[in-house]
């Protein structure tokens, strides 16, 4: 599948094959969930990144069915390049109605970026003024979770982190990612 | 009432405790992209009308509810969590549509407007949809309620039989509770499930005001 | 589609997908009144204009352009069955008579069994890229049974009376439901048994009209 037909793919399951809701709900109650943690956990900036990811692996484990079941992908990706166009353009297209951009491939084809001109979690944030936040924060630190634990359930163990965010005052929001390996669970006679 | 201890504050700062710009002075310690916009530089109405996905609300739900589960005793404790979740949601929501109707903004002084707003508009402009109705408890002079047969954040919660008083709606009571606030109604709300043959999903929000409430009411409107 | 089909129907354009009525008629369409005819215009142009979907089990022509006259209406699903990445079996229902109820413990090991024999059918297969299929259908004299593996590893059988076409809509629309009712249940854990009375609901509610 070229890169142009996804594009379409995630148009038209955006458009035909998804039901949508006020934006500024979801933008709200992601703040509600992160202002929670950072007092339940009493502002360690640190943790609360740990809990986010973890909080966003476990959606990911439920979301990638929900994403095969409304886009109707039933090939495997070829490989990593396949899997950053298709996270990209439909999988980032259907559940946030985003496209980040893919920049930064390293040679081996292993480690990509991804680059966000929105961000529709982080609408109406400013970090705390606590001298802490801004350098330690990953506001939204969640859709990292989301993706690795999304991949790993198609048999990708995959490291993904924020380098760059606007709300920490960079010039850009930049996520990257990167493969570890395939996890080869295809054939699970052989165990217990 | 100090039970918004979070960090973030919304960005329509109208009633935040330290007026919008004392961040923007020299003695702030924050840092600000050059080349994107700040919440500052951006309009409040670009989001008005736009939409994300109902998969990723319930995901995020989903997870809200999870996460709250971990830490609580029981289901009233765990209807506390998501009840203090939609308060802070809803706390936000009220600046932005008070914001968005401008000029024209009035402020509820009688219950049974306030509680229109809350049934009209407010639910209009989070869920798309008014809420299905609006009744006075005969029996109790202070209790309200509004119902809606299928509260968008349990299209996909089934809630297990040994847990069946919950009603994740107790989110949506929050968000309620926090726009009374707001108008100096204080109350309760709380969610209830009441199930009818079409609407198996069926919830009564359950809004009983404090009494200086009441008492009020009668000095400026007379008794009713 | 076969001659001898002898109930005709008229499947009505639906406002939600997942939704349908339908209408038997007694002879085809060439007898139709002038009245049913316009109706049948009319459900047509609206559903164009709009975009919705037929929502027929049996429709596989491309929507909207979608047959009107040929939903046939003598569907039957028996059963549904969902197994684990493990081959656990995590969800078996009955919907319509047609098989011999098995004990809870035979269903495991049907399950179980199945499981084994798709793995090994999917290595059996001369085309070596990845994702290639084990086996989908398998068929008796009294049934048919469609499976359908995600990418996940979950699988999803439907068991259905014999010569049903188009069973493999019938379990994409399954796991659509599963991904809506049992994965954004938060009160459902991962790989365990299904218990959500929302999807038994939307389950029946898609699958007991198509008798």
């Amino acid at each position: 599948m070229s890169s142009t037909s996804r594009a379409r793919l995630g148009e038209e399951v955006w458009k035909t094959r998804t039901d949508k809701i006020n934006a500024e709900l979801v933008t709200l109650t992601y703040g509600s969930v992160v202002a929670q943690l950072c007092k339940d956990l009493d502002g360690d900036y640190a943790e609360v990144n740990k809990q986010l990811d973890k909080m966003g692996y476990n959606i990911g484990l439920r979301l990638i069915e929900d994403f095969l079941a409304k886009s109707n992908m039933q090939q495997k990706c070829a490989n990593f390049r396949d899997t950053a166009d298709v996270i990209s353009k439909v999988g980032f297209k259907m559940f946030l109605n985003i496209t980040p951009t893919i920049a930064n491939w390293s040679s081996d084809s292993k480690q990509f970026s991804l680059m966000f001109d929105e961000n529709p979690l982080a609408d109406f944030v400013e970090l705390p003024d606590d001298g802490k936040a801004q350098a330690e924060l990953w506001y939204s630190n969640m859709l990292c979770g989301v993706i690795r634990g999304a991949l790993e359930m198609v048999q990708m163990q995959v490291d993904a982190h924020f380098v760059n965010d606007v709300l920490r005052g960079h010039d850009t929001t930049e996520m990257r990612i990167s493969l570890v390996r395939y996890i080869d669970d295809e054939m699970p006679a052989d165990d217990e | 009432m100090n039970r918004d201890t979070s960090p973030f504050r919304p960005a329509s700062t109208g009633a935040s405790p330290t007026p919008k710009h004392a961040s923007l002075t020299a003695s702030t310690n924050l840092r600000y992209s050059l080349t994107r916009k700040s919440i500052y530089d951006r309009h409040l109405n670009r989001t008005k009308t736009s939409e994300l996905s109902k998969s990723a609300f319930a995901f995020l739900f989903g997870e809200m509810v999870q996460h709250a589960q971990k830490k609580v005793y029981g289901v009233q404790d765990l209807e506390k969590k998501l009840n203090q979740h939609g308060y802070a949601v809803g706390q936000r929501f009220l600046e932005l549509l008070l914001w968005r109707e401008g000029r024209t903004a009035k402020r509820e002084t009688r219950i049974l407007g306030i509680l229109q707003f809350i049934s009209h508009s407010l639910y209009r402009a989070i869920f798309q949809k008014p809420a299905d109705t609006l009744e006075k408890v005969r029996e109790n002079e202070d209790e309200y309620m509004i119902s809606d047969n299928d509260p968008l954040v349990n299209s996909y919660i089934s809630v297990p039989k040994e847990m069946s008083q919950l009603n994740c709606a107790a989110f949506i009571a929050g968000i309620i509770e926090a726009v009374l606030d707001g108008h100096c109604f204080p109350a309760k709300v709380t969610a209830h499930t009441a199930p009818s043959d079409m609407w198996p999903g069926r919830t009564v929000f359950l809004i009983k005001f404090e009494p200086e409430v009441l008492e009020r009411e009668g000095l400026r409107h007379g008794s009713t | 589609m076969p001659a001898d089909w002898d109930i005709w129907a008229v499947s009505d354009w639906v406002t939600k997908p997942g939704e349908w009525r339908n209408e038997v008629m007694e002879e085809g369409p060439e007898e139709l009144s002038t009245g049913s005819r316009k109706r049948e215009r009319k459900k047509r142009r609206q559903a164009r204009e709009t975009g919705f979907k037929c929502s027929a089990l049996l429709c596989s022509e491309p929507r909207p352009r979608c047959c009107r006259w040929y939903h046939i209406v003598a569907m039957v699903v028996y059963a549904v069955l969902i197994l684990n990445k493990a081959g656990g079996l995590i969800f078996q229902r009955d919907f319509n008579p047609g098989l011999q109820k098995l004990t809870s413990n035979d269903y495991l090991i049907l399950a179980g069994t199945f499981h084994g024999v798709h793995a090994i059918t999917s290595q059996i297969s001369p085309t070596n890229e990845t994702g290639a299929s084990g086996l989908e259908v398998l068929e008796s004299e009294n049934f048919v049974m469609r499976c359908f593996q995600t990418l996940t590893g979950t699988k999803f059988l439907v068991f259905a009376e014999p010569r049903q076409p188009n069973l493999d809509v019938v379990v994409r629309r399954v796991y659509e439901l599963y991904s809506d009712y049992v994965m954004k249940n938060p009160f459902y854990q991962i790989e365990m048994p299904i218990r959500s009375e929302g999807f038994e609901r939307h389950l029946s509610a898609y699958i007991k009209p198509h008798q």
